[in-house]
């Protein structure tokens, strides 16, 4: 995993500034202090906040794997862990999409190319389990036509993204952290959802039926498959790293 | 060796980035930014931002999730 993109930020980083904070800590300190103590209200201790979110969290998961369904539960807690993890890495799929352009900083865009080839993968290993043991191969209901129409869709949704400073899991996530200004997103991002769903019947006539329907495993068989598309995937890897090096560069 | 403060409370992410290289352009050799911002994006990318642009950078977190981004401008 990218240690550049996993790394919880909010920790006192790099060992330049580290060192350099050992320098200057006492005029830091001193003028900070200063300037902020009046107004800065003293951090209260969550800890006993948070016992109690994962003990309601533990006994929500409890009540929907016995009582509703198993699936149910393990969904509840994959949720919460996915939740977890992307605001304890600042893990955005946004801005791994937006800061090679804004920024030339790739790290989110590795750790987003780390991310699928791991689930990749996973999901040729539960695939392939299913077809080989003659079982109705899982997922196969999410393989779809592949036109203009995801084109259209991706750069309209790239739009809306940027300007709304969070996709869907970004949306949730900072909402979750009690961003008021998300919740403002999330409306109209069901607002816009429900338009699509309206439109939908259009793009399926006009553009998503007259698509190509490509599953990997049966054009290049199951071993095939999970080898181009990690080939794809790490090309994709080393051309965000080199994209970075040179953003660099060019700047400095 | 003056200071500068940037409040950026409430914007999202990437506008207190933009800010930052907008307002940093401005600034001396030796001055000191504050960029105070609560969007948890933004506290990834403005501190990588300004250590790849060879500045010096500290955190720290002065509310539950508001963080003031101390940036000593070196290039």
């Amino acid at each position: 995993m990218s240690e550049e993109a996993v790394r919880v930020i909010t920790e006192e980083p790099s060992d330049a500034s580290s060192r350099r904070s050992a320098q200057t800590s006492s005029r830091r300190s001193s003028r900070r202090s200063t300037r902020r103590s009046v107004e800065r209200k003293p951090k209260q201790d969550q800890t006993i906040y948070g016992l109690g979110v994962l003990a309601i969290v533990i006994a929500v998961g409890i009540y929907l794997a016995a009582a509703v369904s198993a699936v149910m539960g393990i969904f509840w807690v994959t949720g919460i862990a996915f939740g977890f993890i992307l605001r304890r890495t600042n893990f955005c799929f946004t801005a791994s999409m937006r800061d090679p352009i804004m920024t030339g900083s790739t790290s989110l865009t590795k750790a987003v190319l780390i991310a699928f080839a791991i689930t990749s993968i996973g999901f040729v290993a539960i695939q392939y389990g299913s077809a080989t043991a003659g079982l109705p191969v899982p997922g196969m209901g999410f393989v779809v036509p592949i036109s203009f129409a995801t084109a259209a869709g991706a750069f309209l949704f790239g739009i809306g993204m940027v300007l709304a400073g969070g996709c869907a899991s970004g949306t949730l996530m900072r909402i979750g952290e009690g961003y008021g200004m998300q919740l403002l997103s999330i409306v109209f991002f069901v607002f816009g959802s429900f338009w699509a769903a309206r439109d939908m019947g259009w793009w399926t006539l006009n553009f998503i039926s007259n698509g190509p329907v490509i599953h990997l495993p049966a054009v290049f068989g199951w071993g095939g498959a999970i080898f181009v598309q990690l080939l794809i995937i790490g090309l994709l890897y080393i051309a965000a790293d080199k994209w970075e090096t040179r953003k660099q560069e060019q700047e400095s | 060796m003056a200071e500068y403060e940037l409040d950026c409370l409430g914007e999202a992410c990437p506008i207190p980035l933009v800010k930052t290289e907008n307002k940093l352009k401005e600034l001396e050799i030796g001055d000191t930014l504050i960029v105070i911002i609560d969007h948890s994006c933004a506290l990834k990318n403005v501190p990588e931002w300004a250590r790849k642009h060879k500045h010096e950078v500290e955190v720290e977190e002065i509310g539950d999730g508001e963080y003031e981004i101390f940036i000593d401008k070196t290039a």
